[in-house]
């Protein structure tokens, strides 16, 4: 089973500001990640590829509890190679079954929190599209079969911010991260949920 | 004109980020009493305090803040920053924790900055390894005074900037295995640590301004790895050698592949919301009356 994307940008309108605990458990999710780390993440995404319209890759992540907060704390970035992307014209992008394995792998050998991330440019907070909707419900919970103590999920970038949302287990509702940290000179806040 | 615009020139959302900034002070004497002060003048508006000891006569040197009044009713240190931080702030989001920062683990987790103004480098190593994990950057500030024979006493210090991914203490020679087996040897018989309010004011002034390039940056790329000598003699501020020697220095003490907590499971977590902080107990009448006797004043 491959991943598919779809490549059109969307942005939400979704306020900057708005406030709310996540769904699920009745926490907030907050994810950090290091601006160098992500500067590197959307250089990779931007990468133009031989057939695909769009690139993807996925994110580890250590995670920590503090009260009623999540929080999902970036550690690397893989980008799914050249030779793992599908010919699909109906999708921005589609990878190999092969390219999943890799990422699941990853997730049980070394304890990680797994992140698919894609990128639809633009500025301000994104959404997910329709495609992406249904492509993170069929793929993500793989992740949760094969490394349960931790939570999976997917995110979308912009060019100024990012958005996501968590599997915590195969029932529980998917919780969206509430809020973003980018910690670099200055650190950057935003709220995404 | 609002109480804060004379320091508009930190960027046009800058009153907005301080306002929800939370920042954690560990050790809220000498140091830290200083830059909890200064972080309410700028208006931050989160803080979480912490240090489990109550101020005593000897704090009365250097602790900002804390008066006569405070020492014959052993206010704790963290009531004092609270106190102090209210009287500029009054709408301050603050969680005073007097116990030891460890106890305190799940409101530093929280925090966007950690400001260390601990004694030990035992201490400092372990505070800055727990920012690490949670990608929090991790500001130290430290004096000492050296006995230098007939030639005086050398008052001195240093200031530390310890952000994720950059050099940490280890990485720029303050920490090291010697001085942590030399502090160890030593515990329990270090007798009392020589402390001055001014020294004590440049160091956290100097945070506090790298605190506020954290934050909200006034110019462009300030460094992300700052480490600065105070000599309290010549009265200067100097940049340590190694800042530029460890210019694109990647540090293997703290991998990236840390964070996080060590062998978290989602499984068997129940994330409750923060228990509210107990009312502060009220003083005892003898308190009072011994106050109002002794002409300590009494609110």
């Amino acid at each position: 089973m491959g991943a598919v994307l779809e490549s059109r940008a969307r942005l939400a309108a979704v306020d900057a500001d708005a406030a709310g605990a996540s769904e699920g458990r009745g926490m907030n999710i907050r994810f950090k990640i290091m601006s160098t780390l992500l500067a590197a993440i959307r250089a990779d995404l931007r990468r133009p590829h031989a057939f695909a319209h769009e690139r993807v890759g996925f994110i580890a992540a250590g995670l920590a509890a503090a009260h009623d907060e999540l929080l999902i704390l970036a550690r690397d970035y893989r980008p799914v190679r050249d030779e793992d992307y599908l010919r699909d014209q109906s999708v921005g992008a589609m990878i190999s079954a092969e390219a999943i394995r890799g990422a699941r792998q990853w997730a049980m050998n070394e304890r990680v929190a797994i992140f698919h991330v894609h990128m639809h440019g633009g500025r301000g907070v994104p959404g997910f599209s329709g495609v992406d909707n249904r492509e993170n419900a069929r793929f993500v919970p793989n992740f949760v079969s094969v490394a349960p103590h931790a939570v999976h999920g997917a995110i979308v970038l912009s060019d100024t911010a990012a958005f996501g949302q968590v599997w915590l287990d195969r029932k529980s509702p998917q919780p969206f991260i509430t809020r973003f940290a980018e910690v670099g000179m200055p650190i950057r806040n935003w709220r995404a949920a | 004109m609002t109480r804060l615009d004379r320091q508009s020139f930190l960027g046009a959302d800058s009153n907005a980020i301080l306002e929800t900034a939370t920042i954690g002070i560990v050790g809220l004497g000498g140091g830290g009493s200083h830059v909890a002060q200064q972080a309410a003048h700028m208006g931050i508006g989160g803080y979480v305090n912490a240090d489990p000891d109550v101020i005593e006569e000897t704090n009365t040197n250097r602790l900002i803040g804390g008066t006569l009044a405070d020492v014959a009713v052993s206010m704790p240190k963290v009531s004092i920053a609270e106190r102090l931080i209210r009287g500029l702030h009054s709408k301050a989001r603050i969680i005073s924790v007097q116990v030891d920062w460890r106890d305190a683990a799940d409101d530093l987790k929280r925090c966007d900055v950690i400001i260390g103004a601990v004694d030990g480098f035992k201490e400092r190593e372990q505070l800055e390894r727990f920012a690490r994990r949670h990608l929090i950057p991790y500001i130290d500030i430290g004096m000492d005074v050296h006995d230098l024979g007939k030639k005086g006493f050398l008052v001195s210090g240093q200031v530390i900037l310890s952000m994720p991914g950059a050099p940490c203490m280890r990485c720029c020679g303050f920490i090291t295995d010697e001085r942590l087996e030399q502090e160890a040897n030593r515990y329990g018989a270090a007798g009392s640590r020589p402390q001055v309010v001014w020294s004590n004011g440049v160091l956290a002034s100097t945070a506090v301004g790298l605190l506020t390039q954290v934050l909200t940056p006034w110019y462009q790329n300030p460094p992300k790895f700052v480490f600065l000598d105070y000599d309290g003699n010549k009265g200067t501020m100097t940049r340590n050698a190694r800042m530029e020697l460890l210019r694109d220095h990647v540090c293997p003490h703290h991998p990236p592949d840390e964070t996080g907590d060590p062998m978290f499971d989602i499984r068997k977590q129940s994330f409750r919301p923060r228990p509210a902080a107990a009312p502060e107990p009220a003083r005892r009448w003898w308190q009072r009356i011994w106050n109002r006797l002794s002409g300590r004043g009494e609110t």
